[in-house]
């Protein structure tokens, strides 16, 4: 497969974000916050504040609002529609104390909680650990991350690495909005607790999380998209973020999104966002409606894959009434809040002054083109990821996928799953079924999923391909953020 | 793990009218220095919002903000309360909890001045607890939220007035609120109960709707009213109490519900 290319489209020297490859390994986690104020030599606050939260755990002065309801667990073995889902997910504690069910209240079948628990820790007994269980055409995917079990019961076409990915993502949910330090602490003090307690509200961001996750090919890429915009927009926002804040100490990142879709990614220097912390952002951002009724809101956000240790603190807020970009500048003081806010009026004061507001608007309401309108008729959709950025664009889904996307994501999900299969990776792969062909290619800069006729000639769908990379070669400034700016 | 409300009683509706037009006006918070704050170019903002940014722009400048915390259990409608206020607007159904502190600037016109308030909207949760902490003592003044139709909340207001007293400023002014007063049938705290822990502690009382909208604007002009009493001076001579200002404003329109 011979392409002009020198260099492949959107790849970049230097990346804000931390390039993985898709399985690797999870328990992974740095800690970068303690390096971040001791170089800045500030008195931490994490300590002070597990403390204060211990204090509340002590002696509870506040009583517990969970109300439990003694209806029979078998209940919903009889709900007809609690059974036909196709993806359950749970999330109990590791002694069987029932946290999280995606659908239906948990404590009504407390006993299944206790089945999955005990499979979990008979297998445990022998210094193994359960992965999945398959019967017929439904799997049952286990997760053991102490202090929780996680499992998902689903009869999709994902595959385990999938489901498995997943159930990480929601683990990670649940460690941003308590710290994985905490989590691990209540467990050590009172192995029976039961988390709800803590983790009112965020059932909310867990759904949202498992919807998102589903359908949204950047999770299954470990990468995010950009929201297009030529190169000089972009810098002029960066710029606007870095000279607003550079009088504030210890802002560690500084994020511009807009429909789940990159703007602009300030980080300090020598820190880079891992793309899974940046999805946890785009779903706290998408599920919330508090963030939409006010001007701005300072939320504590723990990164599990940045430092699951402690939290940063968010300046979150939109820009402005009629530009819907969201603002999150990341900081490790929890005190700067009114040092933000002012710098969030500076940032918007500098773009509304550079006209960046209205780009901004303008490529919100563009409708991306799709691959037959920019002259690839045989080509129906592509998803392209630049694997130096950990960044991938994709055209605007067209038809005959605009009525049933879950398809098309479908097979995304399993070509990436093929190129990345542990036990046998492909580097290239051209599949054809009656309804549509396949080919995706996996290589050191980049991967490209591309969907085609199905009637196509292998060799015009290699050349069609060649154009491609071309093609996003000449647009590469415009559809990826390509330098990493700094504060 | 929601707060809709299953009645609407339009009883209430006209309540608010009457309480709202007679005797307290609300100006919009205007974008008053910049002339577009959309980014779209040939935005202006309409007439009457000009106009306001016209008058009003000397006076502003020395004027002080008032910081106004609203406390309370998680789901008593805290940020519905503050929206309502706000915006006008009740959405229900369509519950969310809050993250972190949510902040948002209005200004309201109290006997032809100008105050601005401040208003910090908290989340409920724990978790949240020592980051909210933190800005209790920069309050002037704390509105306390119970449901009228979740008993633990209200169990929850003493632990909630003893972290107030371990935190924020000892002259705070603290506002105890029952809000959803409109879900008649759901109820299970009496107004009388309301009434008696507020004497208990000594401090103002009120029943208000974020749905209906009954008494939400009195709520937070009667604590505007007492933070500019407070800040011209006369703190100590003229003992405007919250608690009298709001039994006269309240007593006027009779409450029917609450009666029964």
């Amino acid at each position: 497969m011979a392409t002009n290319i020198e260099i492949e489209p959107g790849a970049a020297l230097e990346s804000a974000l931390v390039t993985t490859e898709s399985y690797e390994n999870f328990q992974e986690m740095s800690s970068s916050l303690e390096e971040i104020k001791n170089s800045n030599f500030i008195p931490s606050t994490t300590d002070e504040y597990l403390d204060n939260c211990n204090n509340l755990d002590n002696d509870i002065h506040l009583n517990c609002s969970i109300t439990s309801t003694n209806s029979k667990d078998e209940e919903y073995l009889q709900d007809e529609e609690w059974l036909s889902k196709s993806k359950h997910v749970f999330v109990l504690s590791s002694a069987g104390k029932p946290i999280y069910s995606r659908y239906g209240n948990e404590d009504r079948f407390a006993s299944y909680f206790g089945i999955m628990q005990a499979l979990v820790s008979f297998v445990q007994a022998d210094d193994d650990s359960i992965r999945s269980i398959h019967a017929g055409d439904t799997k049952f995917v286990f997760l053991f991350k102490e202090p929780l079990i996680l499992v998902a019961v689903s009869k999709t076409e994902e595959c385990t690495l999938q489901l498995t990915a997943q159930l990480n993502y929601v683990f990670n949910q649940i460690a941003s909005t308590l710290t994985l330090s905490r989590l691990v602490k209540i467990y050590e003090q009172r192995r029976n607790y039961d988390l709800r307690r803590l983790l009112t509200g965020v059932d909310r961001f867990i759904d949202n999380l498992l919807d998102f996750s589903e359908n949204e090919p950047a999770f299954t890429l470990s990468a995010v998209q950009c929201l297009p915009l030529t190169s000089s927009i972009r810098d002029a926002i960066s710029a606007a973020i870095i000279q607003s804040c550079s009088k504030i100490k210890n802002v560690v990142f500084g994020i511009l999104l807009a429909k789940n879709q990159l703007i602009t990614l300030v980080r300090m220097k020598k820190y880079y966002i891992h793309p899974h912390d940046l999805h946890l952002i785009f779903n706290l951002v998408q599920a919330s409606e508090s963030f939409k009724t006010v001007e701005s809101c300072w939320a504590p956000i723990c990164l599990p894959r940045f430092d699951s240790s402690g939290f940063l603190y968010g300046h979150v807020s939109y820009l402005a009434e009629d530009c819907q970009a969201c603002l999150i500048l990341l900081t490790v003081e929890g005190d700067a809040f009114s040092s933000l806010s002012e710098a969030k009026q500076r940032i918007v004061e500098r773009l509304r002054r550079g006209s960046c507001l209205e780009a901004i608007n303008e490529s919100l309401a563009s409708r991306e083109e799709s691959c037959m309108e920019v002259g690839f008729p045989e080509l129906r959709h592509y998803i392209y990821k630049s694997k130096s950025t950990a960044q991938f664009y994709q055209p605007h889904i067209s038809a005959p996928y605009s009525i049933n996307s879950r398809r098309l994501v479908n097979i995304y999900k399993q070509a990436h799953y093929k190129l990345h299969c542990p036990t046998r990776p492909l580097k290239l792969l051209f599949e054809r079924t009656p309804q549509d062909a396949i080919l995706a290619w996996d290589t050191r800069g980049f991967e490209l999923y591309a969907v085609l006729e199905p009637l196509i000639e292998t060799s015009s769908a290699i050349s069609t391909v060649g154009r491609l990379l071309n093609w996003i070669k000449k647009r590469e400034d415009k559809l990826f953020h390509l330098n990493a700016p700094t504060f | 793990m929601t707060t809709e409300d299953s009645m609407d009683d339009d009883v209430f509706e006209s309540l608010e009218d009457t309480v709202a037009h007679s005797n307290l006006q609300v100006k919009q918070n205007a974008y008053r220095s910049t002339p577009s704050p959309t980014g779209y170019r040939d935005y202006k903002p309409p007439a009457e919002v000009l106009k306001l940014c016209e008058t009003d722009t000397i006076e502003e400048c020395n004027q002080t903000i008032h910081k106004t915390i609203l406390l309370g259990d998680s789901g008593v409608g805290k940020t519905s309360l503050l929206v309502k206020f706000d915006t006008g607007k009740f959405q229900p159904g369509n519950f969310s909890a809050t993250v972190g502190i949510g902040f948002t600037n209005k200004v309201v016109t109290i006997d032809n001045s100008r105050v601005k308030l401040q208003i910090w909207d908290t989340a409920g949760q724990e978790r949240f607890r020592s980051v909210t902490h933190a800005y209790y003592r920069d309050a002037h003044a704390l509105l306390l939220l119970y449901d009228v139709t979740n008993k633990t909340s209200f169990d929850n207001i003493r632990a909630w007035l003893g972290e107030i007293r371990e935190y924020a400023q000892d002259d705070v002014v603290i506002m105890l609120i029952g809000n959803k007063s409109d879900c008649g049938s759901d109820r299970v705290i009496r107004k009388e109960d309301g009434e008696r822990l507020a004497r208990e502690y000594n401090v103002a009382f009120m029943e208000t709707s974020a749905k209906s909208g009954l008494n939400v604007e009195l709520a937070f002009m009667a604590v505007a009213r007492e933070l500019k009493l407070r800040q011209s001076g006369n703190k100590d001579s003229n003992k405007f109490s919250v608690q009298d200002y709001v039994r006269e404003e309240t007593d006027k329109t009779p409450c029917p519900p609450c009666s029964t």
